[in-house]
């Protein structure tokens, strides 16, 4: 099986939001619009310079794409429409690099993109003891406790993560909660699930973001700024494998994860920025160790130390991840991507965590599935 | 409570002196499978005639369990204390424990058991399989 790095070099040329937040009545079509032209700006290029577009979204239904992208000049581009629960938009990001890696594209655009749409999932047919009673969130207070118990890690370690990130988010304009919290504050939070309190679980509104890619060809003729040019260096994926028991989400994050580092020649200790599917506290603490940034049952103490803050030894969820940043599902996964490319060329701002040469996005889509995308500045 | 409807008979059945079982299935492979089902196995991929229905027992251990104390759908009032549970027998399953408030931990022995609950209808009593600390 051959790897991204097999193929010719790809990278990401423009990155653009627009902000994640509560649900309103504005129609899906301006957020995507002001994302991809803030991502057009970005790169320094125009419309019709972009091949093909990928869109990642969960909830929009179907063929939403081209009533929203006719608006920047129907060009006639490729146009593909990617559904993969939370990872949708990691998804269209990683169909969108192999569009351009494989050379089938010049350019692309992978754009996530959702609004607050409730949509029941199609039964499997097979019948469940009380699986109504198992909500996401409820999913991950089952695993803090187990976590817990394994680690002797408290409720009040596990909300330190929450701490962190609203920190995080409150330098983040683009973030949906930008209020920096207290232990007390999210502690003494509304109760949800077990130990889980609402400032420790993602909120779930709307937005869009958007990643141009280019191959060095394209930067060439475009005239793209290469010095903000950030390659795309590693690109792996996986689902759910039979016996992985209730945490799947942290075992198969651990093998996608360990691919993406051996196809990018690095080690988890390298990596200067980490965003993960931190929709739920405990989830950070899972995958920073499957991300091999430390020993399981040794992220709490990293934590502490401040090694996960910005400026500490990774900088993990520097955008205020899923928990502060928000999770709008489709553009969660792209945006994701275009905080590590900020990072990456210096340009966070408040939140950048300095010298930032090497970053990874990760999410985890209900099923499971998992992507893991490394990016390095050359 | 004999003679109470269960709630979902294709899932569970009650043996002799109380037991309650599982509807699991086992494949040629070897792999044991809760619930049962015929579309396939996880391990191998062999389907139909390959696949055995299988009691499971209702004897296995907590791996994690929480109070919830806000739910998000329908047709279920929290509090109520959910659990994963390692089946003695293999499979690791997810469902409701019997009582509310300080759930039994990890590691902790547990059967199922049937308890009487409101059914579908209005005013219809069924009985529901639910997980309680083994004596």
């Amino acid at each position: 099986m051959r790897a991204l790095g097999d193929l010719r070099p790809v990278y990401a040329i423009g990155v653009g939001w627009h902000p994640y937040r509560y649900a309103t009545e504005e129609p899906y079509v301006t957020l995507g619009l002001t994302a991809v032209r803030q991502a057009l700006a970005d790169a320094g290029v125009e419309w019709p310079a972009v091949d093909a577009a990928f869109i990642g979204t969960a909830l929009l239904g179907m063929a939403s794409g081209r009533p929203m992208l006719r608006h920047l000049g129907a060009t006639g581009l490729q146009l593909v429409h990617i559904e993969n629960a939370s990872a949708s938009g990691s998804a269209a990001f990683r169909a969108a690099c192999l569009e351009v890696a494989s050379g089938m594209a010049e350019t692309a655009v992978a754009l996530g993109i959702d609004k607050v749409i409730p949509r029941p999932r199609t039964g499997s047919g097979l019948g469940g003891l009380a699986e109504d009673a198992f909500v996401a969130f409820t999913h991950f207070a089952l695993l803090t406790n187990q976590y817990a118990a394994r680690n002797g890690v408290s409720p009040e370690d596990v909300a330190l993560v929450a701490v962190k990130n609203h920190g995080n988010g409150a330098k983040n304009p683009n973030a949906q909660r930008q209020k920096a919290r207290t232990l007390d504050e999210v502690l003494g939070g509304k109760r949800i699930s077990g130990t889980l309190t609402s400032l420790q679980c993602c909120p779930v509104g709307e937005g869009a973001s958007a990643v141009i890619l280019a191959s060095e060809d394209a930067i060439r003729r475009l005239g793209v700024d290469t010095g903000r040019a950030i390659r795309v260096t590693a690109s792996a994926v996986g689902s759910e494998t039979v016996g992985a028991g209730n945490d799947a989400d942290a075992s198969l994050t651990r093998d996608v994860i360990a691919r993406a580092l051996a196809q990018a020649q690095i080690k988890g200790a390298d990596l200067d920025v980490l965003e993960v599917h931190d929709a739920f506290t405990i989830e950070e603490l899972l995958y920073a160790e499957a991300a091999g940034l430390c020993g399981e049952g040794q992220a709490i103490h990293l934590l502490k130390d401040g090694a996960f803050d910005i400026g500490g030894q990774c900088a993990v969820s520097p955008s205020g991840g899923l928990i502060a940043m928000g999770h709008p599902i489709g553009p969660t996964g792209v945006g994701q991507v275009a905080e590590v490319v900020t990072q990456l060329r210096g340009e966070a701002g408040a939140r950048q965590h300095k010298g930032a040469k090497v970053g990874l996005a990760h999410m985890v889509g209900l099923g499971s599935v998992c992507y893991a995308h490394v990016l390095k500045r050359d | 409570m004999v003679g109470v409807p269960r709630l979902k008979p294709e899932l569970y059945e009650e043996g002799e002196e109380g037991a309650i079982w599982l509807s699991g299935g086992a494949c040629e492979c070897g792999h044991v499978f809760f619930p049962w089902q015929t579309f396939g196995c996880e391990v191998c991929g062999r389907h139909g005639a390959d696949l055995h229905p299988r009691r499971l027992s209702g004897s296995g251990s907590i791996v994690a369990s929480a109070t919830v104390h806000l739910h998000a759908g329908k047709g279920r009032q929290a509090p109520f204390d959910v659990c994963v549970v390692k089946l003695d027998d293999g499979p690791v399953i997810r469902t409701l424990l019997a009582s509310v408030g300080d759930p039994p931990q990890p590691g902790r022995a547990v059967r199922a058991v049937l308890v009487e609950v409101d059914g579908r209808e209005p005013g219809e009593r069924v009985r529901d399989m639910r997980f309680e600390v083994a004596a």
